[in-house]
């Protein structure tokens, strides 16, 4: 153990004066805090105006995700040195969410959305048994399934920094998302297939850009991004019809059929009328430049069927 | 010489053919002898997930099984299909079970996944493989009088264990562009923002709403262009005020090739270069 020096520079906001202003706090402190350690000693020491959010100190009450180098984490799981960078550790609220005073931010927005994919277990009668004398029993197997989404800690890490968030304030968010796939996972759950996947069609799964930002973020290991693909195969599997799951199922057979996604035909295939437009804009385009109709899409290679019968195979035998 | 195999993904098709000839002129241009992978199909985009997940296992299985093939380490562009591939790698590595089953199935066509091949992206491409200092060596002439917005995209910094670089904290794109002469824009307004390709076909205005993000964000920074590794970047931001391109395509002019003869003149916004 040993002192090191350092800054601290947080991002700040004023609630009286509604203004938000970056701080640097010269540190020298022992070099084991973690970064919510490393708050209190500024708070103790420096500032004892500075706000911040924590409570367990073991990454598992999950009040004290915020941004960390501009990566969302924890506070109380990671060590302050390790986040060093140019004498520097830059600490700021968790992004998309109201801040209330300096790294506080208020979560109901999200919880709000949370309840809209009601993430609770409706029991299925033929499973759970309306007496307290027999159990309702869940294989490993099946448990499996679920069983990291279910140490979901609602710390807001992966909402605090998500792509789609960005782009679109309604976004239900991936800790949402990941807990409507949990639910629907469930073998005990009792709620229709269809009508868990309505309740996250329109205002989730397809506007995720898979940037692999939750998967990163989550202290817990949980992967958003992953269960939203799960999410749309579900959705593919209970018969909706909509650009992605249009797209999904033209991707396989193009890919099966060349070993490539056609991506000449994909935007009528997924978008239909309004993909007409760009598909006109990208044969325009094509014949500017001189290139072969042949080449517009993929063509298959030679041995093709040794590509279709490997996929094939994997469907069939990998498990 | 040294060699590398060369993983076609859709980014070398239709209209975008010519990123294969960027990413051929630009392996020849650091002397490295690119051997394209035939046989190799899709990584999966992301989306043949939406189907079957052990699907893109085993197709991205494949495509390192034939790169080992030639006894090569297996290189794309593209940072979507780094980031799936890379992580294929990570799952095979980790789970025997799957490696196994995997390549039984790949025995019928004489190929095995063994895990000794690398998967390289240009980023680590050009630090671990090239070398900084052999890539410096290759650059011909300066592109002087311009500023220049590194725009990294999101699959080569997470998730974390396929990450090319420090993600807290990356400076290879910074690395790679300073040699080249120009003046690099080192921090600006949604620079870690996506481009939001893949929703291009299923929300096509939400990747319109986050592609002008980072461009605005360099353009108020006084960049005039932004520079990204990846072609899906490039594609889905292409077409703004901002211009943008592909760090291949820079690194191609500094080694003396026309703006032409690396597809500049092909971008939706005009790019002008002083060289
Ligand atoms: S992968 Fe999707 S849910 Fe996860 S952070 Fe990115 S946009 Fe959000
Ligand atoms: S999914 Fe992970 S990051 Fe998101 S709220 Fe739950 S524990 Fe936190
Ligand atoms: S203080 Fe409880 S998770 Fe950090």
């Amino acid at each position: 153990m040993k002192n090191i020096k350092y800054t601290a520079k947080i991002k700040r906001y004023n609630p009286e004066k509604k203004e938000s202003y970056w701080q640097d706090f010269e540190v020298e402190v022992e070099d084991t805090l973690t970064v919510l350690e490393l708050l209190m000693y500024i708070k103790d020491k420096i500032d004892s105006t500075l706000t911040f959010r924590s409570f367990c100190r073991s990454a598992i009450c999950g009040s004290c995700a915020m941004l960390i180098n501009g990566r969302s984490g924890l506070a109380c799981k990671i060590q302050a040195k390790d986040k060093i960078r140019n004498g520097v550790v830059k600490i700021e609220p968790l992004q998309h969410l109201p801040v209330i005073k300096d790294l506080v931010v208020d979560i109901d927005p999200a919880i709000e959305k949370l309840k809209k994919v009601k993430p609770y277990l409706e029991p299925d009668p033929k499973k759970v048994p309306d007496n307290l004398k027999s159990e309702s029993l869940v294989s490993p197997e099946e448990f499996a399934m679920y069983d990291k989404q279910t140490d979901c800690i609602l710390c807001m890490a992966c909402y605090g920094q998500c792509n789609a968030l960005e782009g679109d304030a309604k976004y239900l968010g991936p800790l949402q998302l990941t807990k409507a796939f949990r639910f629907i996972m469930d073998s005990r759950d009792g709620m229709d297939v269809e009508e868990r996947i309505n309740l996250v069609e329109n205002s989730g799964i397809y506007e995720c850009v898979q940037c692999q930002m939750c998967l990163a973020a989550c202290p817990k290991d949980i992967k958003p991004a992953e269960d939203i693909l799960g999410l749309r195969r579900i959705a593919k599997d209970v018969g909706k019809d909509n650009s992605a799951t249009r797209r999904a199922k033209f991707w396989f057979q193009t890919v099966y059929e060349t070993g490539q996604i056609d991506k000449y035909n994909l935007p009528v295939a997924s978008l239909e009328e309004d993909g007409e437009v760009i598909k006109e804009n990208m044969e325009k385009e094509f014949k500017e430049r001189g290139l072969k109709e042949e080449n517009f899409g993929p063509q298959p290679f030679d041995g093709i069927q040794d590509l279709q019968n490997f996929i094939k195979k994997v469907q069939k035998e990998v498990k | 010489m040294k060699k590398i195999g060369i993983y076609p993904g859709c980014c070398f098709q239709g209209a975008d053919e010519h990123n294969y000839e960027i990413t051929i002129r630009f392996l020849e241009n650091m002397g490295v002898d690119g051997i394209l992978l035939e046989r190799a199909a899709c990584c999966g985009g992301g989306v043949i997930d939406e189907s079957n997940k052990l699907v893109v296992y085993g197709l991205n299985a494949r495509n390192i099984a034939l790169a080992e093939k030639e006894g090569v380490d297996l290189y794309t562009p593209c940072n979507t299909c780094y980031m799936i591939i890379a992580k294929t790698k990570l799952a095979l590595d980790s789970n025997p079970d799957l490696k196994e089953q995997v390549n039984k199935i790949l025995a019928d066509e004489g190929l095995e996944y063994k895990g000794e091949a690398k998967i390289y992206h240009t980023l680590n491409l050009l630090r671990d493989f090239i070398g900084m200092d052999n890539y410096k060596k290759a650059l011909k002439r300066e592109i002087s009088g311009v500023k220049v917005a590194p725009y990294y995209g999101c699959h080569v910094l997470a998730p974390n264990e396929v990450a090319v670089d420090d993600p807290d904290n990356p400076t290879l794109l910074k690395e790679i562009l300073e040699p080249l002469g120009v003046e690099v824009i080192d921090e600006y307004q949604n620079q870690n923002t996506c481009c939001g390709y893949h929703a291009t076909y299923t929300d096509n205005a939400q990747k319109e709403r986050l592609a002008i993000k980072p461009l605005d964000g360099a353009k108020e920074a006084g960049a005039d262009i932004v520079a990204t590794p990846c072609p899906l970047c490039h594609k889905a931001m292409d077409g703004k005020e901002e211009p943008i391109l592909q760090v291949t395509q820079l690194i191609n002019v500094a080694c003396g090739m026309t703006p032409e003869e690396t597809a500049i003149n092909l971008n939706k916004t005009e790019v002008k270069l002083s060289i």
